[in-house]
């Protein structure tokens, strides 16, 4: 039986009124390449905070690796890599200077993140600026170098929020190659993004969040499957996901309703 | 087809963006770490008003005196002390003002006389041109009561003085945001304003040695200061109470002469911004293509003696400390305060004369004052962190560990400079008595160690996002500042009671061996509190991420 990387049992978040995340029972199998997708606002990055340990969950379960992330979050954060929402880099750090600090924060010796450092610096082309501080850094470099952060412990899972966001489309390209060889050799990845084609391309499973609440999840297989029946390999993810969350009658009675813009 | 947007008038567009700054006020007040702040900040603006009404009343008081003395030509003197106060303090108490960026208005479709029009109106909106006013207000009322044939030309005066004023304050405002838009100009400039503000304090000492020298050169200059807009106001006002209307019109012309050359000027520059100036730091040029990494990782690690994450962390504070110019500052002002107290107050220094405070008095009460300045940040450890604050929480740690290397680091750069300083001290005054010296040790070990405990819990409680070398928006939370100021009063309140309880028994070593008492109930209190702190940590972590990665 495949091992299970992530599980979450009737995992909810509320912020006051608001029911962010609603009872979502999510399972990821080891390997796989996962997208989690879903409309603005539906719920994508409090499930990833959740997940990574930034939020706390109001109720409900999760385990990671098989370990209960609440009875030992130290033991599950070990195993798992994250690329947040807003990257979390230390801005006046060098690159080099934040890979080694993420190295040893995450109990790596010395020399093997003194190497792996250098490893990845070159691998996302950020090794030609030693001296310049994180803060001085373009968008797309921050980007690379948090991936670079959160790949440096070798993890098992991979949280990957928004990745390929102000990346260019040669570096998206080296990235995507380095995360199709990570999934081969068995981490899991779990990413979000608006980027349907990249999502499409890229992962083997797929799940649906819409306001709050889980409403599709599988193989890309099984999600064409389960809109038209049968398996159809002309299906596009946008046509499935538009099917699923997309245009419902009210908001093309609200788009008639701006006819002052036409 | 779509509409054309109507032109909406300068009045409608200040009422919206005055609705806009009170929106944003009332907004952020919902959340209840943002309530702790403005009760925090309301308790300052109680005592800010406090002092601008009872200067108010200083300035109405003055301003009759003169008038009904027949010493109008004194008036320049109070329009000197507004004219310094409005155009100097927006530069230090730039942090209090509303967080509020003016320039993002030319997305909307304001003409450039709308543009000029509010940011001056905004100009009046500060806590500078606030109190200024009010000043200005009250000198009128005194000499209104004193002499009311000067109110129509006082009211003129006034009008032209605050306008001129306002418009220098935006114009010198709008020509340091375009100088400090880069971030090394930036930091480089607060490391100047900041050894500025400490020169100040030589001044006396100074005055005091060259001042008989000085006084002559001083007096020289002093026409030329006659043709500054405070002394132009003072003069139009001295005229008119003599009854010259020629020499009132020649002083308020010039004074007219400078308000439009500041408006031109000011016109200038919020027409390059309104053009689309752009101040943004594009990336750095790339350089030459350099191995980035010496091999000298593989060496023997010097903090092997700490956890991984622990050293991780005392590295990353020790590397943000050498990027940080104002913190060097900090950790630089304590030798130049023992200088400047020194020259005033203590040691063998001239100005002394032989009859200053002993050392057995000033060494404690030095070090207690350096204890105050350099503990400050730490009841806002997170300040700088940013969005690197997330990794505390995805990394495999405990709270208990970022808060032990944060204060590790903390406590190490605290030793070095207490130690200079007492090099200083010994220097400059000389070494206190034995007993003196051991009580004033142990007792920084329990005020710093006593602070530790209180300081995490305010930064985990009342975060506050700042910036490196930027000043605009840069201040405290309100909570925290009042957590700070109560703690600094009741262990320094503790520490002066037990240095004078034995002075008052006569038994000089009580103080020491009291000191170590509560030096190691200190000690024990930080340790146990580390686990309490995680948890709290753990609890506040939402908010606490919200706070600094905003």
């Amino acid at each position: 039986m495949p091992e299970i990387a992530i599980r979450t049992q009737q995992l909810t978040r509320r912020f006051g009124n608001l029911t962010a995340v609603d009872a979502i029972d999510l399972q990821v199998t080891a390997g796989q390449f996962f997208g989690f997708l879903g409309p603005n606002g539906a719920g994508k990055s409090t499930t990833i905070k959740i997940l990574t340990g930034l939020l706390a969950p109001t109720s409900g379960s999760m385990e990671l690796l098989g370990v209960d992330f609440a009875a030992n979050p130290v033991e599950v954060k070990r195993q798992i890599g994250v690329v947040p929402e807003g990257m979390g880099l230390f801005e006046r750090l060098t690159g080099a200077e934040y890979l080694q600090f993420v190295g040893r924060m995450y109990g790596l010796d010395r020399a093997t993140t003194q190497r792996r450092s250098e490893e990845l610096l070159e691998f996302m082309q950020l090794a030609d600026r030693p001296k310049t501080v994180v803060a001085d850094y373009s968008h797309g470099m921050q980007k690379k170098l948090a991936l670079a952060a959160a790949v440096i412990h070798g993890p098992r899972i991979l949280f990957l929020d928004e990745p390929f966001e102000g990346v260019d489309a040669l570096a998206a390209g080296a990235l995507k190659a380095l995360l199709a060889r990570m999934t081969e050799r068995g981490t899991t990845i779990f990413l979000t993004s608006h980027v349907l084609e990249i999502v499409e391309r890229l992962c083997s499973h797929v799940a649906i969040i819409h306001k709050g609440k889980l409403v599709a999840q599988g193989s890309l297989e099984e999600l064409r499957a389960g809109i038209s029946g049968e398996e159809n390999t002309k299906t596009t993810l946008e046509q499935i996901f538009l099917s699923i969350v997309g245009q419902d009658g009210t908001q093309r009675a609200q788009l008639e309703e701006l006819s002052w813009l036409m | 087809m779509a509409d054309v947007a109507q032109p909406v008038g300068i009045l409608e567009q200040i009422r919206l963006v005055a609705g806009l700054r009170w929106r944003i006020l009332r907004n952020s007040a919902r959340k209840k770490s943002n309530r702790l702040d403005l009760i925090g900040l309301i308790v300052i603006g109680f005592f800010g008003s406090a002092v601008v009404i009872a200067l108010s009343f200083a300035f109405y008081a003055a301003a009759h005196a003169f008038l009904f003395q027949g010493r109008a030509n004194w008036m320049a003197l109070l329009f000197w002390g507004i004219f310094l106060f409005w155009q100097a303090i927006p530069i230090i108490v730039a942090g209090f003002g509303a967080n509020f960026e003016f320039r993002t208005l030319l997305r909307f479709p304001l003409n450039l006389r709308a543009f000029y029009i509010i940011g001056l109106a905004y100009g009046f909106a500060d806590f500078p041109a606030i109190s200024s006013l009010c000043w200005l207000l009250a000198m009128t009322a005194g000499a209104a009561v004193a002499r009311p044939g000067v109110l129509p030309a006082m009211v003129l005066i006034v009008a032209a003085f605050a306008l001129l004023n306002v418009t220098l304050e935006r114009l010198i405002g709008s020509w340091l945001e375009r100088l400090l838009a880069r971030r090394r100009t930036r930091e480089l400039f607060v490391g100047l304003f900041v050894l500025s503000m400490i020169s100040l304090n030589f001044i006396g000492p100074l005055m005091s040695r060259y001042g008989a020298w000085a006084r002559p050169l001083f007096q020289r200059l002093l026409p030329y200061f006659s043709w500054l807009p405070p002394s132009l106001a003072g003069r139009a006002l001295a005229a008119i109470a003599q009854l010259q209307p020629t020499a009132f019109l020649m002083s308020f012309g010039f004074l007219l002469l400078y308000l439009v050359l500041f408006s031109a000027l000011l016109w200038r520059r919020f027409a390059a911004q309104y053009r689309g100036e752009e101040l943004s730091e594009t990336a750095a040029p790339a350089r030459a293509a350099i191995r980035p990494l010496a091999a000298k990782g593989d060496g023997p690690d010097r903090l092997n003696l700490l956890s991984p994450q622990v050293a991780a962390i005392v590295r990353k504070e020790f590397r943000y400390l050498t990027r940080n110019g104002f913190a060097y500052l900090t950790l630089l002002s304590p030798q130049l305060l023992i200088i400047i107290f020194s020259m005033n107050f203590a040691g063998k220094h001239p100005t002394v004369g032989g009859r200053g405070i002993s050392p057995d008095m000033f060494f404690p009460g030095m070090m207690g004052y350096l204890i105050l300045i350099l503990m400050a940040p730490a009841y806002n450890s997170f300040a700088f962190e940013s969005r690197g604050i997330q990794t505390y929480f995805t990394a495999p740690l405990r709270f208990r560990d970022v808060l032990l290397g944060k204060n590790l680091m903390l406590i190490s750069v605290l030793s070095l400079d207490i130690m200079l300083s007492m090099a200083m001290l010994v220097w400059r005054v000389g070494l206190p008595s034995a007993h003196m010296l051991v009580a004033t040790c142990a007792a920084i070990v329990f005020t710093v160690v006593g602070q530790l405990s209180i300081a995490n819990w305010s930064s985990i409680s009342f975060p506050r996002k700042m910036e490196f070398g930027q000043m605009r928006g840069q201040r405290q939370s309100g909570m925290a500042v009042l957590v700070a100021f109560a703690t600094q009063i009741l262990l320094g309140g503790i520490s002066a009671t037990i240095l004078f309880t034995g002075k008052w028994t006569g038994s000089p070593w009580l103080p020491a061996e009291a000191f170590a008492f509560l030096a190691v109930l200190a000690v024990g209190g930080y340790n146990a509190s580390l686990d309490p702190l995680t948890r709290l940590a753990e609890r506040k972590k939402e908010s606490l991420i919200e706070a600094l990665c905003r």
